[in-house]
């Protein structure tokens, strides 16, 4: 499995980590991400993460509950987590199936999910 | 057009080149002989091989009769291959000579599986099947003996070949099959008798039942290839995707698109899900339908230990293990119908049927 090509890529920009999810991830590999994302939230002193999950053809209840852990981590970290690019299909069997992103805040894609990031930095409301 | 135009001499006398040259012809030839048979371009690769292996003993300018009689042989033994295919196809017995002394062993030992699977067979039933395939009798013929039909004598040779197929498969491997439930699924497999196998319900035993689920192996595949069925077998993680994978390639061949696409992967998810989490193993089913109207049904099955309180299951927020608690409801949500079964200590199967919303 990790000799095959990257299931997720995590880059570096600034103090922001951009983690983009590139294909379907099972459910140990989704636990998998968590634990790399907030390995290294720490490593770089992230202070914003935006998850670009666009090639998630289903985000089913173990991948919402995966996600918005992972944002209460980051938060707990010190980070601020965007969740980009949910497919309107995705979308529809999400609220179909009762799910939500709860608190996490989204955006469309990742130009609206870093405008984000930055909106919260200029305002100083990053921290509580 | 003239059939063989005289060619230029070969500048560089390749000899390969010089026998590729053959190909045009000996397509033409192979297509009007086969027509578009999937074969054909098999049939001319093998041809130019021969030609190749031989070349050094072909003499010059005989290089285009060899090809063509070369063609002409690999056709014709195609043909001649496939005749006898068909004409052994629904025998228990591949009629080809074993060769080695271990061949002639296992020889020897599906010999005696079979004199055992007809001893097991009623006496009527033995007496037809040997007629007409050790004797050659013709069913009209022995239809006429017993007051029957041919269509008759067929179908009951149908039903003996079936059941001979399970006492072969069972004495071959020495086995009595442990519960009485065993024999009328193993005859609804042999005989790809599809209403007969949701009857005796199939599918479950086999995920219950060890021995038959084995055994079940060399008697499936009998019955045409069915491309609107696919079974995948839940075990571990990686099976949830490839379940909601396998449903969705289904059914957008099947015609369905976008979020209902999105809705029914994600319905298959949470059940396979469920399978992992509390029984580990089982299967999801996806059949499409046509009837009462296009759509598809998932049917997930497994052996686990059973839901205890089902209203409960079905309710948002329920979950025995740190979930959501949304699998079911949720699912149930997702789907145009849902039903769930469940037995504490045999298992749970929830089936779950999605129409095709044809729009105008």
């Amino acid at each position: 499995m990790n000799s095959g090509p990257a299931l997720v890529s995590i880059l570096r920009q600034g103090d922001t980590l951009v983690a983009s999810v590139h294909t379907a991830l099972d459910d140990s590999e989704m636990v998998r991400f968590q634990n790399d994302l907030v390995r290294q939230i720490g490593e770089y002193r992230a202070r914003g993460v935006i998850i670009d999950v666009a090639a998630l053809d289903v985000i089913d209840s173990f991948a919402s509950r995966t996600l918005q852990t992972i944002a209460d981590i980051a938060r707990l970290r010190g980070a601020v987590t965007v969740i980009v690019g949910i497919q309107p299909e995705v979308a529809f069997a999400m609220v179909r199936l009762g799910m939500g992103m709860g608190e996490v805040a989204t955006a469309l894609d990742l130009e609206e999910g870093m405008a984000h990031l930055a909106g919260l930095r200029g305002s100083g409301a990053r921290r509580e | 057009m003239t059939p063989a135009p005289a060619r230029e001499e070969p500048e560089d006398a390749d000899g390969a080149a010089h026998v590729a040259d053959l190909m045009p012809m000996l397509r033409r030839i192979v297509a009007a002989r086969v027509g578009q048979h999937p074969a054909a371009e098999d049939i001319v690769q093998e041809t130019l091989l021969r030609v190749l292996t031989a070349e050094d003993r072909i003499e010059p300018g005989m290089l285009e009769p060899y090809a063509i009689t070369t063609v002409r042989n690999v056709i014709a033994t195609m043909w001649r291959k496939q005749d006898r295919d068909a004409r052994n196809q629904h025998r228990v017995h591949d009629p080809s000579e074993p060769e080695d002394a271990e061949e002639l062993v296992v020889a020897s030992e599906e010999q005696s599986a079979i004199s055992v699977a007809l001893s097991r067979l009623a006496d009527r039933e033995r007496q037809i099947l040997l007629a007409h395939e050790v004797s050659g009798r013709a069913t009209q013929s022995l239809a006429d003996e017993t007051g029957s039909t041919a269509g008759a004598v067929a179908a009951q040779l149908k039903r003996t070949r079936a059941r001979m197929r399970v006492e072969y498969v069972l004495a071959l491997e020495g086995v009595e099959p442990p519960t009485d439930r065993c024999r009328p699924v193993l005859l609804a497999l042999s005989s790809a008798d599809r209403r007969r196998q949701r009857e005796v319900d199939a599918p479950r035993h086999l995920l219950e039942c060890e021995v038959c689920a084995r055994l079940s192996e060399p008697l499936m595949g009998r019955g045409p290839v069915r491309t609107d069925e696919i079974h995948v077998p839940i075990g571990a993680d990686p099976d949830i995707v490839a379940a909601r994978q396998a449903a969705r390639e289904l059914a957008s061949r099947a015609g369905f698109t976008g979020t209902d696409l999105t809705m029914l992967a994600t319905a298959v998810s949470e059940v396979a899900r469920n399978i992992v989490r509390f029984a580990s193993s089982g299967e999801v089913s996806i059949e499409l339908l046509d009837r009462p109207r296009a759509g598809i049904r998932v049917v997930a099955r497994d052996t686990g230990p059973g839901i205890g309180d089902l209203d409960r299951a079905l309710e948002d927020g329920f979950s025995t293990y740190n979930g959501l608690g949304l699998g079911l409801p949720g699912s149930r949500r997702l789907m145009d119908e849902f039903d769930i079964t469940s037995e504490p200590g045999q298992g749970t199967t929830v089936s779950m049927t999605k129409w095709i919303d044809r729009k105008g």
